[in-house]
Formats: C-alpha cells, structure tokens, sequence
C-alpha cells in the first residue's frame, strides 16, 4: 500500500548472518525441530549485470511445520546455489531444496532431500496472535556463538511495519524484547509451546527490539501456496489520507460520528481500480469501522484497514464501505495481486536483464538498481518513483537506461556516459529491453546510424549500426562477457 | 689546468656580476608598497543571511575583511545610479560576496581612526562584481581613482611575476608575488555564469578585493585566496562593469546565451549533416538570456562567432592568450550591444544569423539561482507557509545539497538544464515579453506546517508541491495570497501534487483569521506575509 512513497528504511536491518555454528544436543522437543540453515549465496552484480559476485556463505534458522516441511524466512534462502541444514547438536548437515518462496512476506519452505532428517522429529503448531504483554519465546542460532540460543521477552507491539527484504511491502508484524540478533532469522517466537511467528528483523535505531512475522500472515501464505503457486499478498491498491482534522471531515459532509479515511488515489490496474473512486472516504471495511486516522480494531491493537486484505487470498472479494457524494455506499470488489511491476521491489533469484549494443550496456531501472550508491538522481528517481503519480499512464513497462558503456571505438566519445535514460531508438518509443532487442535485430540492413535519445539529455547518442554489429562481439570478449543479452529473467537456484 | 682556471674565472665574474644587478632587477619589479598603504581602504562587512528554512528569521551574524578599490565611473545621463554619484564619480569597487547580505558596510582609512560607513550602489552577484559609495566627502580626500591596465599574458609582460598584498597587520603590509597560471573560463556555480577568470599561483594570503599588479600596472582585482593559489577578476571585465553600472539598464556582463555539446564522434556529425571536418560545437541548450539566445535553436552547430572560427572542442585563437575557450571573446573582444554573426549549420544547411551580444540575466529560471540581498518571500496562512523552491532553499540543507536535499525538489533543479524544461524557457521568455512585471512560472511548495489546532492532522506535510489553492492554479507565491482571496464556500482548499504526505487538505474561512493571529503570536512571526 506503500507505493510509488519513497520510503528508505536502512534502519531496520534483516536477522542473517554469515555465522557458522555447531548446534548442541537439547532434550526440547521443540529444540529438536529448530535448524540451523546455511545459505552458500551469490547474488549478481547490479553495476555489471552479466556478473555474479563472490559467493557468500550466510545463516539463519528454520522450523519444521509439518512432517517434511521447514519454514523459514525468504532472505535467509534467496539467491541460493546451496542449502545445507543442521539438527541441533549435529554436525551433518542434509542438502535442501526451497519448495517455495514469498518474497513480499519474507517466507519461505524448505524440503531436506534425505527423508531420513525427518526421523523422530515433531512438527511445531503454529498458534495465534499473541496478547499484547504476553511472554514469547525465541530459538534460533544468532551470532555470538555456537549453540541454539533461547530468549524470552513479552510482546510490546502490534502493528503495520515495512519488511526490510522486499523493500516496499508493509505487513503486520509483532515488535517483541525478547532478543533477536543477526542468525535469528527464521527462528520460531514460540508461546504455549506453539509457534506464533518467524523472527525476521530489527530496528538498529532502538535497543532490545525484535520482529517477528505473525501466525495470519504465515496461514496466509500456506494456503497460498496449496495449489504449489504462490500468488502473493494481495493489495487494496488505494493511497489515502487522514481525516483527523475535523474541518476536513465537515467539508465531506461526513456525519457526525462516522469516521473513515480519505482515498487520494487509485491505483491503475489495482483491486479498486473500477469500485473505489478518488475522493471516497472509506468507513468501512467488511465489518469492521475504519478510524480517521484508518485503523481498524484488530485484537486488542489498532492496525491499518489493508490487514482485512491482506488477510485474505487474490480472487477472495471484499465488502467495502464508502461515503460518496453524500450517501453511503456498500461495495464488493475482488482482491488482485499489487498493481505494481517487480521493479519496485528487491529483487532475488534472478539474474539481471540486460542488452549489450556497440558497448553501450543496457539495463531496466529496478529497486536493486536505483539502491546502488550514487543512483538516487533525479532523472532516476523520477522515472522509478514520481512518473507515473506526475504524468500518469506515460510509463512505460520497463525504464531503460545505459548504466556504462564497454569503451571501444564504435562508442568513443561516449565512454563516460552513465545512467543515460533511453526515450528513444531512431524516433520510436522503447517500452522494454525486449522490445529494444527487437527493434535493434528488426532494424533494415541500410541503416547508417542507431539514434538513442532521453527527455533528460540534450544531446542523443548516435552510433554507427553496422560498425556496433562487427564489434560486438570483440566487445563481448574483450570485456570477459559471455553473452551479450540475457532478456530472460531467467531463475536459477543453484541448489536444485 | 689552464682551461679548468680560465672557466673558473668566467663563473666567478658571472656569478659576482649577476649578485650585484639582482637586487636592482627585483627592486626594479617588486611594486611599493607606500602609494597603496596611502590609498588602501579595508572593508569589514558584517553579513547576516536570511534563513530560509525559517524566512522570517536571520542567520547568525559573520564578518569579513578585504579591500575595496577607488574607481572613477562615467558620469552617465539619465542614470539612477549616477544620480547618487558623488565626488566626481568616485566610488569603491570590491567582490559581491564581500558585501553580500551585509548589515553593515565599514571601511577605514590609514591615518583616519574614525571609520566610514559605506552603502551599497549596485552588486552583480552573477559577476561577483559591488559598487560602494561613502556619503560623507571627508572619506575621499586625497583618493584617487586606480588607474586600469589591460592584463597581459606571461609573453607579453616585461616580467612574469604578478603581485599582490597581504596584510600582517594594520600597519605592516607586504607584497605577495605569483605568476599568471592561465586565463580561463571561470564558472560561478551559484549564478550558472560562465566569466573570464585569472588564475594564479604564489599568490594565498591576498584577500577578495585586493589589487592585482603586474609591471607595476592594476590588472585585475583577487576574487579569493587560499593555499591552492587565487582567482581574480581581469581589469578588462572591471572597466567593462564600470563602464556600465551607472546605467539603470545595467543588467550584468556580456554572456553566450546556450550550452554546447562538442561531438562525440564521426558518426554523430554525420547523423546531424555537419561536414565531416568541419570544427564547431554543438548547441545543446537554448538560455534564456544571453548571446545567441534570440536566433539559435537547440541542435544547431556553431562553426564561427565573428571572425572567430571555433574549433571541436569550443576554443577560438585568442591574440592574447592564444587557444582558449570562446567566452574568453567576452573580455575583451565583444562587449555588450555590439553587432555579430554567428556562423552554423542548421539541418545540414550553411547559416549566417545577426545577432547583438547581450548579457547575463537572473530570471527565467523555474528554480531561481542563488540570490542575495532579497529576504526570502513566503506566506503564511493557517501554519501553512509557502514558499518558492530556490536554490537558496535547497542549499539550507549544507553544503552537499546536492546530493543531500529532498530529490523530489532537486528534480526540478536537474530540469532547469534538460530538454524537459525547454518548452517552460520559451514559455516564460514569452511572458516576460509581453508583460515585463510578470514574474517566472515557480515551483510553489508548503515548506513546514507550523503547528496550531486549525491544521491538526496535517503537521506531517513538508515540502509539498502545492498545484491548487481554491481551484486556482498556483504559478508563482504571488499566487497564492490571490486564491485564499477565493474559498469554496466556507473552506479553503489546498491541493498538492501527488506524491507528497497527502495530496489535499482543507481550512476553514472562520477559523483561518483566529488562527493566523495565534500563529503570529505564538511562534513571534513579525509578519504572516513577507511582501
């Protein structure tokens, strides 16, 4: 419901460390069912999209849910290329595979390959919500040693959070004391001897605060995936604003004691898009009233409206309320998946598109990108964040951009262009990388020159076509690249 | 042996010979300090900025000391600012920055314990050029008006040191000396103007308005020194300002009114149908003020300014000092109002365009570059204070604002200087020609919400790009005192561009009188409105 907001949450930091540990034996029959996972990752190279950075080796925790399944968190697993886990007290660790993956709510499931881990192992039930003050549990294997660890806390907090690993998705989450350290992640937070959430993050900016995901999430996700896809969490697709200010409800006519939340927009292609109307004030939400400030009773707490939405899965339908032109409204719209493209969040599990043309390199703007130190321009910010909300519906599928240019005769005078937004080819609008793939193979035979132009240069780059299709490929070699394009966005898991 | 004494001998001669006529070389060079200390008047300049972040409040009080030189304007007819000529013309001459924002303007004279107050006649920030005028005709007694020689390059003075003072004390000055590194282009970030520049070596203890010497001639005035050498201005651009400021249609100094582009390669000038070896540069942007501005089109390729053929990467054949950029013609080859073609290639096809040289200007611009001496405008109504984005409100966030400033705002900054701004540019220079007092389009934003319990719910918004007030569209701040004029009914509308905290709020017209005099009292705003 974040979207297009330009929010950076550095704070907030995801509970993975490059640790190795060696679990020690625990009579605990939940101990029993809480691994150790190590992570041998590589994650590509934004700067150089054909590359893949050194492999790492990280770690994290994991619990299993039923007879063969371990939950964990999707940062702890992403751009895998192996996946061992450890029983506590073991020092064997079993291969596994990731069965499935939510990147948005930071989950995900792994299967070990030898059915012989599964041995003598109970599954944890997961539990409910947990009351506000309650006492919880954490396991897991953080930093600062070998063993499995266990700490207690209460939990202070219930509410909507932004989850660091996809970047743009805010969920709820559980803000407890109980300490949660770097390795936590993917732990179980266990009450009554049942789980009731995945510890996955913390707030660098405050002592003794912990996260873990919710039972209504994780469920969630379970049911989501029982058809062996994963669909995602569903949005709403509305940005809105408070009605604290009580002249502003009067200027709605609201009536006296009806609360409800402001729509500013809605977003193109969302699950509103067609029922929800810029300007309604949403009172309602299934049965729940919506406050001014959109909150709605939620157990003991008070949690953004989106919770009735994200509670459920894409297809479901949703009652909605709505004060519009005087008179209250009851609506029904079907839930979709967030009307955004995977640009806008981090991206994992795949290798960068790119298009490589007189060695000029070719990239599309994404979240992963525009992070990258220097990259939050002005010309990049706009194309990524503020096109569509300042120019809407002239955004195309894919920003491309040239990110560097590959020095070589065909491209001199052009060797220090960077982050040169693409318009344009010889006049026509390039919508993808594909497209501009495309357009450079469907190019006639007589053409003299590729002409690439940017709202936001003065001078376009113009390159001779039939000198760029002889050098391509001593480019190629003569920079270590072994293909020139990759428009795939292809997966690879490496442990599979 | 014989050989080895004889050539002994010639060394021994040659080095008593050369010991005896150095001293008298150097004294020869070294100018005197005594006719300056004479007429030396230092100015110490209390400065306060305005504080942008809060308008109506000022920033910490600073001050500076420099020198100020005696120059002689033409008395000019029909000039305001000749009108407040005393003395025969005479006045001070020093750097903007000295004087910029300044409460107060001392000098003071060798010998005359009482110091003078002096005011302001005119500054040109872009130049980093300020007149100063002292009323009180005691101040002048025995001053004389420098008296300008054109700089020459390092092969053409008899010497190749250049000299300045610095000041030990008040009573102990001595004479700095450097060498001309080069005279180049220099580019005034904080104006976006492109200005003749010396640069020089040796010289770091000098202060901004201090005197350049060379043959025991005034060349310049420093603009700054520092460990990393000094800048100073060329006595040709000074009498060129002063040969102007007492005109009331003084705007600044002689200035190309595009950017250019050099081409990247053979392929690119075959693609624009510019012959491929013909040297000139590419026009990439079209000022809204300047030389050239009135008859050339972005994509032009500009083959010669005057008699002056350009070559590929923008430099013409200087008689002075020989290859160096174009703007260097401005110094001393075209001054403003004079006749010139320029020669280019327009869509493959040889052109010849008259034009007149004309000058730098301010305005035009979406977001105003740095001004000084004009308190920031702002409105305040119910806590909601507007103001126009400036690059004096950006650079409130430090030094590295560029980087560091909201990039919202700065992306309007960065469309000043593209493609996406050029309609705006025509636009507005189509205004500003049909009706001279309108102002600029502006970006108009609400900067805080000063608290109070009108605007409660709405204290988050910062930096909001404010699109209506009342349905009105907001151009200008102008703007927006007009549409409060104008509610819907009882409310008052705002609304913003999407993508800030909210996208619209409201006030109610009851309620706005009440609070904006609990505003004023409470936070001790002198006025809700800063015009």
């Amino acid at each position: 419901m974040l979207y297009f907001k330009v929010k950076f949450y550095f704070l907030q930091i995801c509970l993975w460390t490059v640790v190795l540990s060696t679990a020690q034996a625990s009579s605990d029959r939940i101990e029993q069912s809480v691994f150790r996972i190590t992570n041998f990752q590589q994650s590509p190279d934004w700067q150089s999209p054909w590359k893949l950075k050194p492999t790492g080796k990280g770690q994290g925790s994991g619990f299993l849910i039923n007879d063969d399944l371990i939950l964990t968190n999707a940062h702890v697993v992403s751009d895998s290329r192996m996946l061992l886990v450890n029983k506590i007290s073991s020092p064997e660790p079993f291969l596994a595979d990731v069965v499935a993956i939510a990147h948005d709510s930071d989950l995900a499931l792994l299967k070990v390959r030898d059915s012989n881990f599964y041995l003598n192992l109970t599954p944890l039930k997961l539990g409910g919500l947990p009351e506000l003050r309650s006492r919880v549990r954490a396991y897991g294997y953080p930093m600062g040693g070998q063993e499995l660890s266990r700490t207690e806390g209460v939990v202070s907090r219930i509410e909507f959070g932004t989850y660091v690993h996809p970047g743009i998705d805010s969920h709820l989450l559980v803000q407890t004391d109980s300490a949660i350290n770097p390795g936590n992640s993917g732990g179980p937070v266990t009450q009554s001897g049942k789980a009731i959430g995945v510890a996955f993050q913390s707030n660098l900016r405050l002592n003794d605060v912990g996260y873990f995901i919710p039972v209504p999430l994780i469920t969630r996700f379970l049911k989501d995936m029982q058809d062996g896809k994963y669909d995602g969490v569903p949005e709403l697709g509305v940005e809105t604003s408070s009605l604290i200010n009580r002249d502003y409800r009067r200027y709605l006519e609201l009536p006296e004691n009806t609360a409800g939340i402001l729509v500013d927009r809605v977003v193109p292609r969302s699950s509103a898009e067609g029922v929800i109307l810029s300007g309604d004030v949403l009172t309602k939400i299934e049965d729940m009233h919506i406050d001014t400030a959109g909150m709605v009773k939620y157990g003991e707490q008070q949690v953004t409206f989106f919770i009735e939405a994200e509670n459920r899965q894409i297809g479901d339908l949703l009652k909605i309320q709505v004060w519009r032109n005087g008179k209250f409204h009851d609506l029904n719209l079907t839930l979709k998946a967030a009307p955004f493209g995977a640009e806008m969040r981090n991206s994992y599990d795949e290798l960068p598109e790119y298009l490589i043309f007189g060695g000029l390199v070719f990239i599309a703007l994404n979240r992963n990108y525009i992070h990258l130190p220097g990259n939050v321009t002005p010309p990049l910010a706009f194309e990524h964040w503020y096109r569509e909300l300042e120019r809407p519906r002239t955004r195309k599928d894919q920003a491309v951009l040239i990110s560097r240019v590959l020095p070589s005769s065909v491209n001199s005078g052009y060797s220090n262009l960077h982050n040169f937004i693409v318009n344009t080819l010889n006049g026509k609008s390039i919508n993808t990388l594909y497209d501009l793939d495309k357009m450079l193979k469907d190019m006639p035979p007589d053409t003299r020159h590729v002409v690439f132009e940017s709202e936001w240069q003065n001078m376009p780059i113009v390159l001779d076509y039939k000198k760029s299709l002889e050098q391509q490929q001593s480019v190629l070699k003569r920079y270590g690249i072994l293909a020139g394009s990759n428009l795939s966005g292809m997966q690879y898991k490496g442990s599979q | 042996m014989i050989k080895n004494n004889l050539f002994s001998f010639i060394l021994g001669c040659a080095l008593i010979f050369t010991s005896l006529l150095l001293p008298q070389v150097l004294q020869a060079e070294v100018p005197s300090i005594k006719p300056w200390f004479k007429q030396a008047v230092l100015l110490k300049s209390y400065q306060q900025s305005f504080d942008w972040l809060t308008p109506w409040e000022k920033r910490e009080i600073r001050t500076q000391t420099g020198m100020a030189l005696v120059v002689r304007l033409p008395l000019m007819k029909n000039s305001e600012t000749a009108g407040t000529f005393q003395n025969q013309g005479l006045h001070l001459l020093t750097t903007a920055e000295m004087v910029a924002d300044a409460t107060l303007l001392e000098v003071t004279r060798k010998n005359i314990r009482q110091p003078f107050q002096a005011k302001l006649v005119l500054m040109d920030y872009a130049a980093n050029l300020a007149l100063l005028n002292i009323e009180d005709s005691n101040f002048w007694d025995g001053l004389k008006p420098i008296e300008w020689s054109p700089v020459k390059s390092k092969s053409k003075a008899d010497t190749e040191n250049i000299y300045s003072f610095k000041i030990k004390s008040t009573q102990e000055w001595e004479v700095e000396s450097g060498t001309i590194e080069l005279m180049t282009v220099g580019h005034r970030g904080v104006s976006d103007a492109w200005l003749p520049l010396l640069k020089l070596s040796g010289i770091s203890k000098s202060g901004q308005g201090f005197p350049l010497l060379q043959d025991n001639e005034t060349v310049g005035m420093i603009l700054e020194a520092g460990k990393d050498g000094a800048k100073a201005i060329p006595t040709q651009m000074l009498i060129e300002f002063l040969a102007h400021a007492g005109s009331a249609s003084y705007k600044s100094l002689a200035h190309r009114g595009f950017s250019w582009r050099r081409l990247p390669q053979r392929s690119t000038a075959d693609y624009f149908q510019i012959p491929q070896e013909l040297p000139g540069i590419w026009i990439s942007r079209i000022l809204p003020y300047g030389t050239g501005s009135d008859v050339l089109q972005r994509g032009d390729y500009l083959t010669k300014i005057g008699k002056w053929p350009l070559s590929h990467d923008g430099k013409i054949q200087h008689s002075e000092w020989g290859l160096s950029l174009f703007d260097l013609l401005f110094l001393d080859q075209l001054k403003v109002g004079d006749s010139l073609e320029l020669e280019l290639i327009r869509d493959g096809k040889p052109l010849v365009l008259p034009t007149r040289v004309s000058a730098y200007e301010e305005d035009g611009r979406t977001v105003p570059l740095k001004r000084v001496g004009h308190p920031p405008r702002y409105v305040i109504q119910g806590g909601f204070l507007f103001q126009e984005l400036s690059l004096n409100y950006l650079s409130m966030w430090g030094a590295n604002w560029r980087t560091r400033a909201p990039v919202r705002l700065r992306l309007f900054l960065e469309q000043n200087k593209t493609v996406l701004m050029d309609d705006n540019f025509k636009r507005v220079k189509a205004e500003s020609a049909s009706k001279n007092t309108e102002p600029a389009t502006r970006i108009v934003l609400v900067t805080q919400v000063i608290p109070d319990e009108i605007n409660i719910g709405y204290q988050k918004l910062s930096n909001a790009i404010v699109l209506r007030i009342n349905g009105q569209q907001i151009r200008r701040l102008k703007d927006v005192s007009e549409a409060f004029l104008n509610p819907e009914m009882e409310f008052h509308r705002i609304d913003f561009l999407p993508g800030s905290d909210r996208l619209s709020v409201v006030l109610t017209v009851a309620g706005l009188k009440q609070s904006n005099l609990r505003i004023k009292n409470n936070f001790r705003i002198p006025k809700l409105q800063s015009y």
